[in-house]
């Protein structure tokens, strides 16, 4: 495994700048080549009191999930960092304000409460940020500067994000940050230097400055403004605003248009409009959103007209946990809504995946004529990672419309039953093609038909096409496969990295397991990933949901129960979790 | 209502007859005889006939009901969507396609109950599109229920001791939410009916038409023809239709003036 592995944890309460913390952090050690996956947590409400953390973690490798362990916690609130102590490593190193302001309570201070073997760093935050500039405000920064030279972190890339992000703010506030920064690092590093580790030196960094740190909200964004959308039509909801935000200035940019709807049926009626006239459009929604859509995603299966629908799921049912993550709505996903209404669903497991498959549902979306949806969660989109930036090719954004041929002019039949389940789709202005689409079960030519044969005809049709779509599908991606695996792993969405840690961690410890990542949840690779599960003695499929609703669909592919992990904690699953399940299962 | 077969052929004879016929799709209308909404049919099919719009430039999004059914039966492009979802759905249509002319067609059921939602954004969002509200106060595709426009005591199977509820003035509410071009039409005025939408049409931003209508199979008791006839008169000859809190006034005042109510002047 990696060399490098370290996680860094910032506490604070709201106002201390805690998270703004983390991000020069996550920015800094991305510049000086490390990998990073960065995801904070706040409270819901947005002037209430509460805790903020944010969690980075730093290595030399790619970072396929957090890790259970903090190595360092940086407290800018002692009283709430308490409750953090019991996630410190053995041996961890704790940096703390040891001149805090006279309201702090005795006994408050983390020094009383950090088990012995700490490695405890009292930096005077706030005397520090009063010197350098005039406030206590910059005790974040000051902060900063005292982890940077207790790891030996090169002062330069910290130098760098913090003009990046004060210097429209004039001379004054950028040199007092700077020397908010520099008075933290100097100070960390006379009073400890028999402590400073190489940890983040120059030559541990793997000086790969080209990758870019990047959130799945806005890999997600950037993907639609790639694939050509230029009309967005969203309602605010926790956590798939900040698309929204994005493409609010993004789409203008590029002649395009975003209305903010009055609900989210507005929002995908508006998208199904905007396809039907032959624009690609899109819509980003969460759970209770997305529930309220799926009476128009069956419109959009039965009149045969696509859409994109980016669903960030966040802990359920109704108005659940807003602000937490959850993998629950992948059953409504799929079945959601009246009717035998088959639709496209994907999953991303990681940011690239967020970027590249917003792109790909477009084509998918055009070609099949259906709504396809893209699954994501709360983490996902909100952490931060470090990726090589994807470059697309015209081809994987072209227009994959089928339109009608001159032969069909004057005769059209919108609904033709054909082989592939495919027929060819006017766009309103092409002469000679008019028909209504509807949601009724209708003929070919599109008018109402609810005879016998007719709808069990249409039903097909409109099933053969969307299995059909499996040939343009990411296929199901295998890790350490070999005949006579003792267990298999099958795991989607953001889950995923964490149970490939797992299953690494696993195998150096000489336990024969695979990975199998599911990215087309529907329609799946029924005889891929049987021929997976066939090879193995035992599957284990984790997911953040109560029900196991992964297994709940592939489930039956395999000639015995799959065992499930599930997990509701609100909070991304640890790669350790999976792999004490792993060795539960092991040892039965 | 029992229709003798010779009614029902004189019905279709004067639609195939009509200049209607050349925009009319294969699909016949539905519609029960003597239903007000061939009226309707009529009056936009003539207005698109006389401003010479190509069809397969014309989008028509209906949603769910008796007035849903109509986009089946125009010979443009049609989308059907589900109930009550025609603003939005023609949003999108609209802002992907400027070039196109978009109606949006539905009942009160669609327009006022289910969908009453919408009309306040689209109108002020000022989205331009052409939406015909087919107003018979009743549901008839379910076999006739009270709407939301439907009168206090209004006999129903659902309302067997009369509706008790306020009903909803549409013209007043588009009023309200600030469409910039508001018209109150009567199915059995074809011709009025051409002559607003030629107006709205034109009119750059969202246009509203509020169209009273019968339904000749479930209602006995309110909008019937004979009741319609004798309500629905012309707007007073002064009347000045750029003036936003006259129209206002003057629709709080009078349920049954027909024509263009207001239109926004700079708009």
């Amino acid at each position: 495994m990696s060399n490098v592995d370290l996680t860094v944890e910032i506490c604070g309460m709201s106002g201390d700048g805690t998270i703004a913390a983390g991000g020069f952090l996550n920015a800094a050690v991305a510049k000086a080549g490390f990998s990073v996956m960065a995801f904070d947590s706040y409270p819901a409400e947005i002037r209430g009191f509460g805790r903020c953390v944010t969690r980075c973690r730093i290595g030399d490798e790619e970072m396929l999930a957090l890790s259970d362990k903090t190595h360092v916690l940086i407290s800018l609130d002692d009283e709430q960092s308490q409750s953090r102590l019991s996630g410190l490593a053995e041996s961890a190193t704790v940096i703390f304000d040891n001149k805090p302001p006279s309201m702090v309570p005795e006994g408050a201070s983390l020094a009383a409460h950090v088990e012995a073997g700490t490695n405890l760093v009292g930096i005077p935050f706030r005397d520090l940020a009063a010197q350098a500039a005039g406030s206590t405000r910059g005790r974040n920064i000051v902060a900063l500067g005292g982890f940077a030279a207790l790891f030996e972190m090169p002062p330069e890339y910290f130098h760098e994000v913090i003009t990046k992000k004060f210097q429209a703010k004039g001379a004054s506030i950028l040199e007092g940050n700077l020397r908010c920064f520099d008075a933290g690092y100097n100070y960390s590093k006379e009073k400890y230097a028999d402590r400073i580790a190489d940890t983040l030196s120059s030559e541990n960094g793997n000086g790969n400055p080209d990758r870019i740190l990047q959130s799945g909200n806005i890999a997600i964004g950037e993907g639609a403004i790639d694939a050509g959308v230029r009309l967005y039509f969203g309602y605010p909801i926790t956590p798939a605003t900040p698309i929204m935000e994005y493409l609010a200035k993004a789409l203008p940019e590029k002649g395009g248009k975003l209305l903010q709807m009055e609900d989210e049926i507005s929002s995908i009626g508006a998208v199904l409009g905007s396809f039907y006239a032959g624009t690609r459009a899109m819509t980003a929604t969460s759970g209770p959103g997305f529930a309220l859509m799926t009476e128009l995603i069956t419109h959009g299966v039965m009149a045969e007209i696509p859409a994109v629908i980016i669903n960030t799921q966040r802990g359920g049912p109704a108005t659940g946990l807003p602000t937490k993550t959850e993998q629950s709505d992948l059953q409504a996903a799929v079945w959601g809504g009246p009717g035998d209404s088959a639709r496209i669903v994907l999953a991303a497991a990681n940011v690239p995946e967020c970027y590249t498959y917003t792109i790909k549902c477009f084509q998918l979306a055009e070609k099949y004529q259906t709504p396809v949806i893209v699954l994501t969660d709360f983490f996902l989109n909100n952490r931060v990672e470090t990726m090589a930036p994807i470059s697309i090719s015209e081809e994987e954004k072209a227009d994959w419309n089928i339109y009608p041929d001159k032969e069909d002019q004057n005769n059209f039949h919108r609904y033709r039953i054909t082989e592939s389940g495919i027929s060819p789709r006017p766009k309103p202005g092409m002469e000679g093609y008019s028909y209504t689409a509807t949601g009724l079960e209708h003929s070919e030519k599109g008018g109402p038909d609810y005879t016998p044969e007719n709808h069990m005809a249409m039903n097909s049709k409109r099933h053969r096409k969307i299995e059909g779509a499996l040939n343009d599908m990411p296929v199901p991606e295998e890790y350490f496969v070999e005949d006579n695996l003792d267990l298999g792993v099958i795991s989607w969405g953001s889950t995923f990295g964490a149970a490939l840690e797992a299953v690494q961690k696993a195998r150096s410890n000489g336990i024969k397991v695979g990975a199998l990542k599911i990215a087309s949840i529907y329609p799946f690779h029924a005889d891929l990933i049987r021929s997976f599960m066939e090879k193995c003695g035992n599957i284990l499929i984790p997911e953040l949901n109560y029900e196991g609703q992964l297994a709940g669909l592939i489930g039956h592919l395999y000639d015995k129960d799959v065992i499930k992990l599930n997990q509701t904690t609100g909070v991304p699953i640890y790669p350790v979790e999976i792999y004490q399940k792993i060795n539960e299962i092991m040892s039965r | 209502m029992k229709t003798s077969g010779k009614v029902l052929a004189a019905q279709v004879a004067k639609i195939k007859d009509s200049d209607v016929f050349s925009i009319r799709s294969e699909n016949l209308p539905t519609w029960c005889p003597g239903c007000g909404y061939f009226g309707i049919h009529q009056g936009i099919n003539n207005a698109i006939q006389r401003m010479n719009i190509p069809h397969h430039k014309v989008v028509t999004v209906s949603g769910i009901g008796c007035a849903g059914r109509y986009s089946f039966f125009a010979n443009t492009y049609g989308l059907h969507t589900v109930h009550g979802r025609t603003l939005p759905v023609s949003t999108g249509v609209k802002l992907a396609n400027p070039e196109l002319t978009v109606f949006a067609v539905g009942g009160d059921g669609d327009g006022l109950a289910i969908g009453g939602a919408h009309l306040p954004h689209i109108a002020r969002r000022d989205i331009n599109v052409n939406y015909i509200l087919f107003d018979n106060s009743i549901y008839g595709l379910t076999k006739g229920q009270p709407s939301p426009s439907s009168p206090p005591g209004f006999t129903t199977k659902v309302s067997p001791a009369g509706s008790t509820e306020q009903p909803l003035n549409a013209t007043l509410l588009a009023l309200s939410y600030g469409a910039t071009f508001v018209a109150r039409l009567f199915a059995g005025d074809p011709e009025g009916i051409t002559a607003a939408l030629i107006e709205g049409i034109k009119h750059p931003g969202f246009a509203f038409f509020h169209v009273y209508t019968s339904c000749v199979t479930f209602d006995k008791q309110f909008k019937t023809w004979d009741h319609l006839k004798k309500w629905v008169h012309p707007l007073p000859e002064n009347y000045d239709s750029s003036n936003h809190a006259q129209s206002i006034a003057h629709v709080l005042e009078d349920d049954y003036s027909m024509g263009i109510l207001y239109r926004k002047q700079d708009s």
